[in-house]
């Protein structure tokens, strides 16, 4: 057997990978590395002109803070630690936002395949996504009170629509041609189904993911702040009641990682999912 | 159905096509419908390459839709191999438009999409995949991800991965249109090199006449919408053809005796 098409563009190699996007990767880490230098040295000589560490202390004294208080609790009576509190704000993310998930998948999914269903959640779901999920901050107490209950309910009332639109939209725009080549190539249409539909919203309802994760940091600490006895966002308004500023940014640096850290995740799960991202 | 692995190497069997009175209406709410097909009866011969020809609106991608069981015909006969089309089948293998490959799947993943699917993967499938990438020219792209493609790359990859399945029928619904002048020229030279050595049978839908001219041994002409048989055209060019022979007097005149029809 020859080669039919060695002269069409064969000179157009498609050999992934290589050295040059392996440095290129590196190289763009040193930057962010060194931009977040910059804007750490830029605080350090901010709080060194102010000279009062109640408006800004230095990043020496907030490292210092951050550090004690990472297995001293705060306050010291009833308070927890640092890390007790990353814990308890992590946990109640974990559990909301896999609920939320899990529903708005399945919601997005039968909305996609079945009209009924997408006529009659449509209109709720078009209600329900511009509203702040704090403002069900004080309903919710009164159902659930202070508890974990009414944290979890938050973060999945939060999570919920913006999953649900997220896979509708993905699931809506897969292109009809390609479950046709699929149907084509001898796939039957439950194979099709799982296989291509599916599989093509993949990238979009990871995307849908990672908004719903930003927006469930905020109902969180927002929610600890006005009715909790622990976790961060509890942890951030003590420690301001009591003119506490290092420790306000060891909460907000706190917060910082865990959220850089979960949409790392997401950003690694988007990555394995769909290879135009890649870089 | 899994016949595939027990067959020799690179043995088609071409099947005819047989269409008679075809009619298709889409439905329009509250409106009547728009006829897209009034009537198409045609014959495609085992083997033979027949272009689709017309202007857009005509109702030829309808009929490619109706061959490769995407959409049903409201009356009529349409027989592919002697069979009436019920549905999509990977023994009518279709090329689009755009080449529609699963951007999550390598080169190679995506030409064993079907027989996978099928449940009919064989070692034997997987040395024929690894001859058809050598085929069309993609060996070395064979770990590569559609976006990591040139467009006619893709194109070439979507051939293989219907080749895979041995249609008896390949059912292309203008697919270099969307490629630029070049590419499309290479893709052509490419498409009529493989047919004159594996001899299938080809409903080519096309708007360019050139294309027409040069690729099929028929060309039916659609009328305008409601589209149904114009004229069939006999393509008296020798074959094995090549590309160069688009610079002949012979090919000018048969570009000119489809371009009358087409304006008649």
């Amino acid at each position: 057997m020859t080669t039919t098409a060695e002269h069409a563009d064969a000179a157009v190699a498609a050999v992934p990978g290589g050295a040059r996007p392996r440095r290129r990767s590196w190289r763009r880490l040193g930057t962010g590395a060194g931009a977040l230098a910059l804007a750490l040295a830029i605080w350090e000589v901010a709080a060194l002109v102010i000279g009062d560490a109640v408006t800004l202390p230095t990043v020496t004294e907030t490292a210092d803070t951050f550090a004690t208080y990472l297995t001293k609790p705060y306050p010291e009576v009833q308070g927890k630690t640092l890390l007790e509190d990353a814990l308890i704000s992590t946990g109640r993310i974990l559990a909301g936002f896999l609920l939320g998930t899990a529903a708005g998948l399945l919601l997005g999914a039968a909305m996609a395949g079945v009209r009924v269903v997408r006529e009659l959640a449509d209109p709720i779901i078009g209600v329900m996504r511009p509203l702040p999920p704090i403002a069900f901050i004080p309903l919710l107490v009164v159902w659930f009170g202070i508890g974990e209950t009414s944290k979890i309910a938050l973060i999945f009332f939060g999570v919920l629509p913006i999953v649900t639109v997220a896979t509708l939209g993905a699931l809506d725009a897969v292109p009809p041609d390609l479950l046709n080549a699929s149907r084509s190539l001898g796939a039957s249409p439950f194979h099709t189904m799982l296989h291509v539909r599916l599989r093509a919203a993949v990238p979009g309802v990871i995307t849908g993911m990672r908004i719903a994760m930003g927006g469930a940091w905020t109902a969180i600490i927002a929610a600890e702040m006005i009715a909790a006895t622990g976790g961060v966002g509890f942890l951030i308004l003590q420690a301001g009641n009591y003119l506490q500023t290092p420790l306000i940014f060891s909460g907000i640096a706190e917060i910082a990682v865990l959220g850089f850290a979960f949409d790392g995740l997401l950003r690694l799960l988007l990555r394995l999912a769909d290879p135009t991202v890649r870089r | 159905m899994s016949a595939v692995a027990a067959e020799p190497a690179v043995t088609d069997r071409p099947t005819g096509v047989r269409l008679r009175d075809v009619r298709k209406t889409f439905s329009r709410r509250r409106r009547p419908g728009r006829p897209a097909l009034d009537g198409v009866s045609l014959d495609v011969e085992p083997g033979e390459f027949l272009c689709l020809l017309g202007p857009s609106g005509c109702g030829k991608s309808t009929l490619l839709n109706i061959l490769a069981g995407f959409t049903r015909a409201d009356s009529g006969e349409v027989l592919v191999g002697g069979e009436p089309v019920t549905g999509p089948g990977h023994e009518r293998g279709v090329l689009f438009q755009t080449p529609n490959l699963f951007p999550w799947l390598t080169t190679w993943q995506n030409v064993l999409y079907g027989p996978k699917a099928r449940g009919a993967l064989t070692p034997r499938v997987r040395e024929e995949a690894a001859e058809l990438l050598e085929t069309v020219g993609l060996a070395d792209a064979r770990d590569a991800y559609p976006h990591e493609l040139s467009g006619g790359m893709r194109h070439r990859a979507a051939f293989a991965r219907v080749l895979i399945n041995r249609p008896g029928v390949l059912l292309m619904d203008e697919p270099f249109g969307a490629l630029d002048a070049i590419t499309r020229a290479n893709m052509q030279r490419f498409l009529l090199e493989l047919w004159q050595r594996h001899r299938t049978t080809i409903v080519f839908v096309t708007h360019d006449v050139e294309e027409a001219a040069l690729l099929g041994d028929r060309v039916a002409v659609l009328s305008a919408p409601p589209g149904g048989t114009k004229a069939v055209i006999d393509i008296d060019l020798p074959r094995p053809r090549s590309y160069e022979d688009t610079d002949t007097l012979a090919f000018v005149n048969a570009k000119r005796g489809i371009r009358e029809v087409l304006e008649r």
